[in-house]
């Protein structure tokens, strides 16, 4: 039935080691969450609209020069520092692990977006336009919104509900195109995982740099990535030392505690630059 | 200080007036932001005088028969002019039961179709554009006898699965037996109303399963 609802907990890994930079993520977002068009304008007065981002840092000396990539979205953080500052309650943490941003309740105090230790949260300055032949591209699934409210990545959740109705209506299982019974045919199925319900960007993603699942899922593809990631938050929290030379796994700023559920992976350099 | 005699009656109309007139502004106020506005469901005049009753309750035509989408998705659909003429081709309204204006109104629709135009219809039940409802979704619900015991708008009970007709009656009222479309009387489509609805059914209340 309906009320049953199985728990899930969305999260990202992101493997710098593939990411190329070649900004689709970034594309996938501004078509599919109805973002305006940033301008040259919108980038030097620091407002433009990036729910995902790459950011480009040099490392070494020219002629002997490396890029590094890191794509940074919307952290879902569990301790996320935005929520508490909210007067009217617009972001909340959900049951399914992911930091929900309402755009109706929002009054634009711009409170979270000054708390977000990862500034992705971007406040509408101006009412939204495109030209008109874009008109038909916007995404009926996403509300466009107005001016003076925040926004931030939603992890696409308006993907995750047109899947929800998807499996509920069709009773198919996604990947093996089983018929489910009527009785497990429930809001937040099981089979509501990864291949079901990708975010734009990880759909985007030519190299699968980005990739997507449920934390609880036993059976998810990238479930040790998440698991060593959640033992070294343990580690930390009851005072222990994690040896970061011998894992990949990180998270951003860790150390301030909000507890992401995006893992990153770092990159791994078979011929570091030559420190000068 | 207490006020001198001259002052009391005076004092106590501009206390009367003061109380009138919040009342009306309070009044007007709700009322504005009431939906339909001031709460009076006027249905808006239609291009074509489409008689819901003769339809339904005449002639029992199903609703999903011309709302094709409501079972399958999320918008309920109003039927293309193409479909009307599936019954209309035959049928123009000169028959003995046929009221008066029948016989124009077809012959809209015959215009309509034989010159390629869409029949404008005002919309009377608008969502804001923030909310996703899915037709199908609910009338699944209802009409699933798997689920012994639901709960209606209103918070009665309904103990038997309803039929897809009597599901779309929950909320839009007795649509078949009236001749214009009308919001339910006394029914806003207000978020209230929604949660009240899945409260009752112990159905997700997340904000994310309505809003988008």
């Amino acid at each position: 039935m309906v009320a049953q609802r199985v728990d899930h907990k969305w999260g990202m890994v992101v493997d710098l080691d593939r990411c190329t930079g070649c900004q689709a993520c970034v594309v996938a977002c501004q078509a599919e969450n109805n973002i305006p068009i940033n301008t040259k304008d919108y980038f030097q007065q620091r407002r433009a609209y990036e729910w995902i981002r790459i950011e480009r840092y040099w490392e070494g000396q020219f002629p002997n020069v490396k890029a590094k990539f890191i794509p940074i979205l919307c952290q879902h953080c569990e301790n996320a520092p935005c929520e508490p500052v909210c007067p009217v309650f617009a972001t909340y943490h959900n049951d399914e692990g992911m930091n929900v941003q309402i755009y109706n309740r929002c009054v634009g105090t711009r409170y979270c977006s000054v708390n977000c230790p990862y500034t992705v949260r971007f406040f509408n300055y101006w009412e939204p336009v495109w030209p008109e032949r874009l008109r038909n591209q916007l995404n009926p699934d996403v509300t466009v919104r107005s001016r003076g409210i925040m926004e931030k990545c939603s992890f696409c959740v308006q993907r995750l509900r047109r899947g929800e109705v998807n499996v509920e209506r069709r009773g198919l299982e996604p990947l093996t195109g089983e018929r489910i019974p009527t009785a497990d045919r429930k809001l937040n199925y099981r089979q509501m995982k990864e291949g079901n319900y990708l975010p734009s960007c990880v759909q985007a993603c030519p190299t699968n740099a980005l990739q997507f699942a449920d934390q609880h899922d036993e059976t998810g593809p990238v479930k040790e990535h998440f698991d060593e990631a959640n033992e070294q938050i343990e580690t930390r929290e009851h005072g222990g030392h994690v040896d970061e030379s011998h894992t990949r796994v990180y998270r951003l700023f860790e150390e301030i505690g909000t507890k992401p559920n995006v893992v990153y992976l770092k990159k791994v350099e078979p011929f570091p630059v030559e420190k000068a | 200080m207490m006020p001198s005699a001259k002052m009391l009656p005076l004092m106590v109309a501009g206390g009367v007036v003061t109380v009138v007139v919040g009342f009306v502004l309070v009044v007007l106020i709700i009322s504005t932001f009431s939906n339909p506005p001031f709460g009076l469901g006027n249905a808006p005049a239609q291009p074509v005088a489409f008689p819901h009753s003769v339809h339904v309750a005449e002639n029992n035509i199903q609703c999903e028969f011309c709302h094709r989408n409501v079972t399958k998705g999320e918008a309920a659909t109003v039927p293309a002019v193409e479909q009307c003429l599936f019954c209309h081709q035959n049928i123009d309204g000169t028959s003995d039961t046929a009221s008066a204006i029948a016989q124009t109104e077809i012959e809209k629709v015959r215009t309509a179709f034989e010159t390629d135009q869409p029949i404008n219809w005002e919309r009377v039940h608008r969502l804001p554009d923030h909310v996703r409802f899915i037709h199908e979704a609910h009338i699944r619900y209802f009409t699933d006898e798997t689920i012994p015991v639901k709960y209606g708008i209103n918070g009665e009970e309904i103990v038997e699965s309803p039929d897809v007709a009597q599901t779309c009656t929950i909320c839009h009222g007795d649509v078949g037996n009236k001749v214009e479309v009308q919001p339910k009387t006394g029914q806003s489509l207000k978020m209230g109303t929604c949660l009240d609805c899945h409260r009752e059914n112990s159905v997700p209340t997340d904000c994310t399963v309505c809003h988008k």
